[in-house]
């Protein structure tokens, strides 16, 4: 087990500091660099002005420097928490991914209890209740949530809202500390939205593996040394069942992480999805750099986590 | 005789077998179906593909105005002369969400043909020579991975720049580290063929063995693949374009019609409903197809031949 997780670990880094170089090279393959883009977005001046001043904002930002010189630099600021400076904001990235990043987190996380709140329940109903009406509706209702893109049931979940409830997206945003009813009120929607996502084939899985569990020989030994239906279901079966449950977390937690930045859109949540597409109109480097490593940096933790928790519920699992 | 002829592939359909013999007796009709029987909702799915196909090939034909054309009043709701009604700049939008088919159709294609292609030769071509080659790649496959989807495509798409063109190529490296890692573990069962090894022994060179021998028994994981990502193409191509980052605004992606519906949402929820509905069809039908093509081609439940 120590050997697993050491092992886990390992791989951690490795995979983090790939991303980091994948994106830094990724957002520097192009011609034109940021510098370009902050002189001639402003315009005005001559052109020989111009090119003094790309020169000189390259020389203040390294741009002029080696790539791998540059990328160096970048990671041993970023290491000590120093992400550059966003020059359409006006401010240092840090600051930015201080105050987006606990909002998204929140959203994340509420996201993901409401899908397990309702889609592992449903799946059991489903299951146990075989090739019943119950079971039918949780399937159509599960299908559908996979067919509609997020951003329509996004949309749509607003649009009922705003026609029938005259609900209109908060202007300003209120923290859990300050205000937690506010705070809950401002994100149910955008939780609701794609925690029906999310769901869906959580749904799926649960059934299908309740399906197989329950017909094990220990499930039937259960059964016949007289124990309950109830015990048998939730302490026999159940529990077996949410295994592959929690793999399929982290699986999908990069589709959740991209789920966030449409919600976040949609409902006007000022959270890290909406900064990270704000920067990427404004072609904003330095913020998209830090944003999409944070994001890596938290599907990979995601998955870490996932697979430590499988390894440790399931004594079975090795890694190889 | 096409009622006889459906009768005889459901009879072969339903024991399992192709009605490969018989299929010269009774025609294509045979073949078509054994599917409807065998694979229901994959004919269903192939229906609704059909239709997307339809309405992408002729849609200057079938779209009774041009996708840019702002000659209408904007805003009119769905009526006989304008079956979805006009959007914010006095578009029909009927012809926007019909050419919307052609601009889907045409980047998810156009994306999956590239970025399936270049990952899967990538995947055979290191599986194949192993070591270093393929350590290393399977490293730059993992970092690619670690990125969420969305969020990679648009850090591309902030360093492209705003065109069709990009979103496909964004797509296309989105889709590469999947189809990389899926065909190196099909290319290194493969490679310890005998008929591999035969060839080596017969001198054939390293190239000639893996176009020759390699990649073709790797076409029917292609196949799954490649079917099986078109609907995810499209779905984030349209993701990418209602977030504005896709396709320019004019052009008649049902993504951005989502978008500039969201703005109007009050007045014009037509701008919504038709263009989501498009989509989710869409993804609807290519799903039920790609399910059906890989119970087909999967081996396990063909049947030993894999």
């Amino acid at each position: 087990m120590h050997q697993y997780v050491a092992r886990r670990l390992l791989l951690f880094v490795p995979s983090l500091l790939g991303a980091s170089i994948l994106i830094f090279v990724l957002l520097r393959l192009v011609p034109g660099d940021i510098a370009e883009i902050i002189v001639y977005q402003a315009g005005a001046e001559s052109a020989t002005v111009q090119r003094q001043q790309v020169r000189e904002i390259r020389a203040e930002l390294g741009l002029d420097r080696p790539i791998v010189v540059q990328y160096l630099a970048w990671l041993g600021n970023a290491v000590r928490g120093d992400f550059g400076h966003s020059y359409i904001q006006q401010r240092p990235v840090t600051q930015i991914l201080r105050e987006r990043f606990p909002r998204s987190m929140e959203l994340a996380f509420l996201t993901l209890v409401a899908a397990v709140v309702w889609a592992v329940p449903l799946g059991v109903v489903s299951a146990v209740r075989q090739n019943t009406w119950a079971d039918y509706l949780v399937r159509v209702v599960s299908i559908s949530g996979l067919s509609l893109p997020i951003f329509f049931t996004g949309v749509l979940i607003l649009w009922a809202l705003v026609r029938f409830f005259g609900w209109l997206p908060p202007l300003e945003w209120v923290s859990f500390l300050d205000d937690p009813r506010e705070n809950l009120k401002q994100l149910v929607f955008p939780t609701l939205a794609q925690a029906y996502y999310i769901a869906a084939p959580i749904m799926r899985l649960t059934r299908s593996q309740m399906l197989e569990v329950v017909r094990q020989d220990y499930v039937r030994t259960a059964r016949a040394k007289g124990l309950a239906d109830r015990t048998v279901v939730y302490r026999h079966a159940l529990a077996n069942s949410l295994l592959p449950v929690v793999t399929f977390v982290g699986w999908w937690g990069g589709r959740l992480l991209g789920g966030l930045v449409i919600m976040e859109i949609i409902f006007a949540v000022p959270g890290m999805g909406t900064a990270l597409v704000q920067a990427v109109s404004n072609r904003d480097y330095p913020t998209v750099q830090a944003i999409v490593f944070v994001m890596a940096l938290v599907f990979l933790t995601l998955n870490l986590l996932v697979d430590l928790v499988y390894g440790w519920l399931d004594p079975r699992i090795h890694y190889a | 005789m096409p009622d006889v002829a459906e009768r005889a592939g459901v009879a072969v359909g339903v024991a399992g077998v192709p009605p490969t013999a018989g299929a010269g007796a009774w025609g294509p009709l045979g073949h078509l179906g054994w599917f409807v029987a065998r694979q229901p909702l994959g004919a269903a799915g192939a229906l609704i593909v059909t239709a997307l196909i339809v309405a992408a090939i002729f849609a200057p034909a079938l779209a009774p105005h041009g996708p840019k054309d702002a000659a209408f009043a904007p805003y009119l709701p769905p009526s006989a002369e304008f079956l979805m009604g006009t959007d914010h700049l006095g578009r029909d939008m009927l012809s926007r969400v019909v050419w919307g088919a052609r601009l889907s159709l045409y980047v998810g294609l156009a994306s999956v043909l590239l970025g399936i292609t270049l990952g899967a030769l990538w995947g055979i071509v290191t599986a194949y020579f192993g070591g270093i080659a393929d350590t290393s790649s399977q490293r730059v496959v993992d970092s690619l991975m670690a990125l969420p989807p969305i969020v990679l495509a648009l850090a591309l798409m902030a360093a492209l720049g705003q065109s069709v063109t990009n979103v496909i190529i964004a797509l296309a490296v989105l889709l590469m580290p999947t189809a990389a890692r899926t065909m190196r573990s099909v290319a290194l069962s493969i490679k310890e063929m005998p008929y591999v090894e035969s060839a080596r022994a017969a001198g054939a060179a390293e190239w000639r063995i893996i176009f020759r021998h390699v990649v073709p028994n790797t076409l029917a994981t292609y196949i799954v693949i490649f079917t099986v990502n078109i609907a995810y193409a499209i779905v984030v191509e349209a993701s990418l374009s209602f977030l504005g980052l896709g396709a320019p605004p004019d052009e008649p992606s049902w993504g951005s019609m989502l978008t500039a519906g969201t703005q109007a949402l009050e007045t014009a929820p037509w701008m919504v409903f038709f263009p989501g509905l498009a989509i989710s069809l869409t993804v609807f039908g290519l799903n039920l197809l790609g399910d059906s093509i890989r119970d087909l081609t999967d081996p396990r439940l063909r049947g030993g031949l894999g």
